[in-house]
């Protein structure tokens, strides 16, 4: 099932605190972490979080969500398949 | 010689292995892990996980000793170390006001809050007793009481380094001769609050921490104290104790640039274990083994690799990680790997690494296996905190000779001014001086109502907010979106105290922070526990546990400005303040640093607010603060307030013409019957002789600057003391106030600190803060900064212009 619009992309704005960021500014196929939104690994902890408070996924070690979280484009697809 | 190097007379511990140094060793010397099931507390998501409990009984042991879980801890350990000393406790006379007492503690009493929080939530029958040992200074004034010591006492909070630090600052309280005898150490039980926090951080290992291994996977969480006597070489040898170590080499360092990660290259764990050594004048080789912190995440044991091979090359001496024994006792553990220490000197014997099994080709390091018998003159151990907090002790054999020591020592520190080049301020009284001048000119500030969020019931309240705080403007927004509103204003203040950024002369190694928070990031810790007690340990928020630490905002004054020299967090009470300005002075006064940023920040969380109302410590129901006015009648308690302020120090001489000068700064524990205020004769001979130790006289003095806050006896405490003082020196000695204008905080002798600052410069008249009463236009030169906490805890700072 497809997730709407932007809704994957105003969760991480907010979980984030991105105060200046909307939507239009994270882009699909760039690096999420270590690039232009300025995010670390403790960002990636609190996506960790969001994910599974929202979609259910629960995640153990970042090693195994590396991938997942490449980009954004990789970020959703992961959500899409592991929704629950 | 100088006959003032610290040695050991005393241990005690008390962890998931055992309690008792025997019992602990014995565990040791026999390879049996104290880590098992958690039955302390339920957890439904880390329930299954392999804890460093205590098995012991707690609360039998602990006696008639009240307090939280830590606070028994802190004091079943202290009364071990007292005994093995010799020393009679509760301490008299003489000795006692010589004595100090120097604690670390992260976790402080969160478990019974937690609990306190839980049953409120669901709207259960509770009881807000466990709040009034929420705080971290509540097992060091416990064991502060016990041992009878009226010397300098303070708590540090530096996450996994505090109990490290502690001893290191009781060593150098013994060197500089303020004090002559020390209980230091560290305690901290298990809590929901640190275990779903290294859980949020993915740090933890379900199946038991496996330090330096291939497959080490996180920590395992523990609890436990342990605690040192600590003596000077010539008082220790004059009373005939038997020593058992010494302590003879300690350092610290900070290499902050990320909130929770180290230093991957070990740069920062390299400085201090150098300095370790060349304070006790040692080298690489003089070491047997090393203790190390070891924790069994992957990221801690390969910088740790890192920095031994940094420090020793490939010649590194046998070293292991305790933490399988005992879990990962946070502030409890520099302190615990101390015993051990000791006991290695004298068994000579050193314990293995348990848990590993496989080398790691990226730390290409093998730790000790088993429990060895060893040839031991020197051993080293590591401890690493969040914030990049590292600090490193050196123990020597008791027979050893002691080597001169390379570093040199002042003759008589305290006695060295310094200059304040910079003053940063965040308070309900406004930003700046003038702002603060107007604000006392009106009265004082105006306080403001806060509205309690849910899902805690806790009512509505009133206190001096600081509004407004400039952030949006001073820190860019992909740093704000991280930081909580207690670090937002430390770091606003500091930057406020640093308008340039460090001076270009500086080197980033040669500059230290040491910051006071009595309550630290309540705001976020509160924000944290509530998501776990709402949502049943789903979801927990990484971003607010990282920010929880009372080291959050000296870590965050590192990373902005970065500062590689000491970086230390004082949790205590209201003298919070004092205690870092102290640190920070010291660094200077000792030539560890050139420059030293001292400074305090406590905020107005709701949570902090209902729950200190119900202490007994503030009012969100009281009238607006008037200082001597009488007004506070029965349980009333004045209303509460929050703010930050930061100062940069140099030593006199250097930099810039400065603000003004820092003569003396001194903290202890006064003498008085149960919570009550110390009586007034006992206070005015502790404040002449602090002038005179530091060669100020107190002729000189033109007011005595207090926390007054209409709270009658403690107002009448601070005005007999002036009264005293004034039939000392045969010339009246004027009493003012200042919380009229920032409310009543841990932090707020900070802001007295400031309006100090405005005192001596002309900048504020002396009238303002004297409650009506107008004493001329003369600006004075010299301000005394007292301030008093009901916890047993008094200050002084001297501030001239």
């Amino acid at each position: 099932m497809q997730l709407p619009t932007d809704e994957l992309k105003n969760k991480i704005i907010k979980a984030l605190n991105l105060d200046k960021i909307t939507p239009a500014d994270i882009q699909d196929d760039q690096p999420l972490f270590g690039g232009g939104l300025g995010l670390d690994s403790l960002d990636a902890l609190d996506l960790v979080s969001m994910l599974e408070r929202d979609y259910g996924i629960l995640i153990q070690d970042m090693e195994s969500a590396r991938q997942a979280f490449a980009t954004y484009r990789t970020l959703e697809d992961f959500v899409q398949r592991n929704r629950r | 010689m100088s006959s003032r190097r610290p040695v050991v007379t005393g241990l005690g511990i008390i962890t998931a292995a055992g309690c008792g140094v025997s019992a602990v060793w014995d565990a040791l010397r026999t390879g049996r892990s104290g880590l098992g099931p958690l039955t302390l507390f339920a957890s439904p998501r880390y329930g299954s996980h392999q804890v460093g409990q205590v098995r012991a009984e707690v609360d039998q042991l602990a006696g008639d000793a009240r307090g939280s879980r830590s606070d028994k801890l802190a004091w079943i350990a202290a009364r071990e170390a007292i005994r093995q000393s010799g020393l009679a406790a509760p301490l008299a006379g003489a000795r006692a006001d010589r004595a100090a007492v120097l604690l670390g503690t992260t976790v402080a009493g969160i478990l019974g809050t937690e609990t306190m929080l839980d049953r409120l939530l669901r709207k259960q029958r509770h009881s807000f007793i466990p709040a009034r040992y929420h705080e971290c200074a509540s097992a060091t004034d416990l064991c502060a009481r016990r041992f009878g010591a009226r010397g300098p006492t303070a708590t540090f909070s530096t996450a996994c380094s505090a109990g490290a630090l502690a001893i290191a600052t009781a060593a150098e309280l013994i060197e500089n001769d303020e004090a002559d005898v020390a209980l230091a150490g560290g305690a901290d039980s298990l809590s929901r609050l640190t275990l779903n926090g290294f859980g949020s951080l993915l740090l933890l290992d379900a199946e038991g921490c496996r330090p330096f291994d291939a497959a080490r996977a996180g920590i395992s969480l523990g609890e436990g104290a342990a605690m040192l006597v600590l003596e000077a070489d010539e008082t220790a040898r004059a009373r005939g104790a038997r020593i058992l170590a010494r302590l003879s080499g300690w350092g610290a360092s900070c290499d902050a640039t990320h909130p929770t990660a180290p230093d991957a290259q070990g740069g920062g764990a390299a400085a201090a274990m150098q300095q370790a050594l060349e304070r006790g004048g040692l080298t690489p080789l003089d070491i047997g083994y090393v203790s190390a912190h070891g924790t069994g995440t992957p990221d801690n044991d390969v910088m740790e690799a890192r920095a031994l091979r940094r420090v020793f090359g490939d010649a590194a001496p046998p070293f292991a990680s305790v933490k399988r024994f005992f879990g990962h006792t946070l502030a409890a553990s520099g302190a615990i790997q101390a015993v051990v220490c000791v006991q290695a000197l004298r068994e000579q014997a050193a314990p293995g690494n348990l848990g590993f099994e496989k080398m790691d080709p990226q730390i290409g390091l093998e730790p000790s296996r088993g429990f060895q018998s060893r040839r031991l003159q020197h051993v080293l151990s590591n401890s690493f905190g969040f914030g990049g907090n590292n600090v490193v002790l050196v123990f020597s054999n008791a027979g050893s000779d002691p080597v001169s020591a390379a570093v040199r020592r002042p003759r008589r520190p305290s006695a060295m001014p310094l200059a304040v080049l910079g003053a940063g301020l965040v308070s309900a009284g406004g930003h700046t001086m003038a702002g603060v001048r107007n604000a006392l000119a009106q009265g004082g500030a105006t306080p403001s109502w806060l509205e309690l969020a849910a899902p805690f019931p806790l009512g509505r309240m009133r206190g001096y907010t600081c509004g407004d705080i400039g952030a949006n403007e001073a820190i860019p927004a992909a740093r704000r979106r991280r930081l909580g509103h207690l670090q937002q204003m430390a770091l606003l203040a500091a930057k406020r105290s640093l308008p340039q950024g460090l001076p270009a002369w500086l080197a980033p190694d040669r500059v230290c922070a040491a910051i006071g928070t009595g309550l630290g990031c309540l705001g976020e810790t509160a924000a944290f526990v509530e998501n776990m007690l709402v949502n049943e340990e789903r979801a927990p928020l990484a971003g607010r546990f990282a920010n929880s630490v009372h080291n959050a905002c000296a870590s965050q004054l590192a990373i902005e400005f970065n500062l590689r020299g000491l970086n230390s967090t004082s949790t205590h009470r209201e003298i919070s303040f004092e205690a870092a300005l102290w640190h920070g002075a010291n660094e200077l006064r000792q030539g560890r640093a050139d420059m030293a940023l001292a400074g305090a920040a406590d905020e107005l969380s709701p949570y902090a607010q209902a729950v200190g109302e119900r202490w007994g410590w503030w009012d969100g129901n009281a009238p607006a603060i008037r200082p001597f006015g009488r007004e506070l009648k029965g349980r009333r308690r004045p209303l509460p307030g929050e703010g930050a302020a930061v100062f940069t120090l140099v030593r006199d001489g250097q930099g810039p013409p400065p603000l003004a000068r820092l003569r003396s700064v001194r903290f202890g524990r006064f003498a008085a019957p149960a919570g009550g205020p110390p009586e007034a004769q006992g206070e005015a001979a502790w404040i002449r002789e602090t002038l005179e130790r530091d060669g100020v006289a107190l002729a000189s003095a033109d007011l005595l600057l207090t926390g007054a806050s209409g709270w009658p006896p403690w107002d009448d405490a601070c005005r007999e003391v002036a009264s005293v003082l004034s039939v000392l020196r045969g010339r009246e000695l004027n009493c003012g106030a200042y919380k009229q204008a920032c409310g009543e905080h841990y932090s707020a002798s900070a802001f007295g600190f400031f309006v100090a600052l405005g005192l001596v410069r002309g900048e504020i008249e002396p009238g303002l803060c004297l409650a009506g009463a107008d004493t001329g236009a003369r600006p004075p030169r010299t301000v005394l900064l007292y301030t008093l906490a009901p916890g047993g805890s008094h200050a002084l700072c001297c501030v001239c212009a």
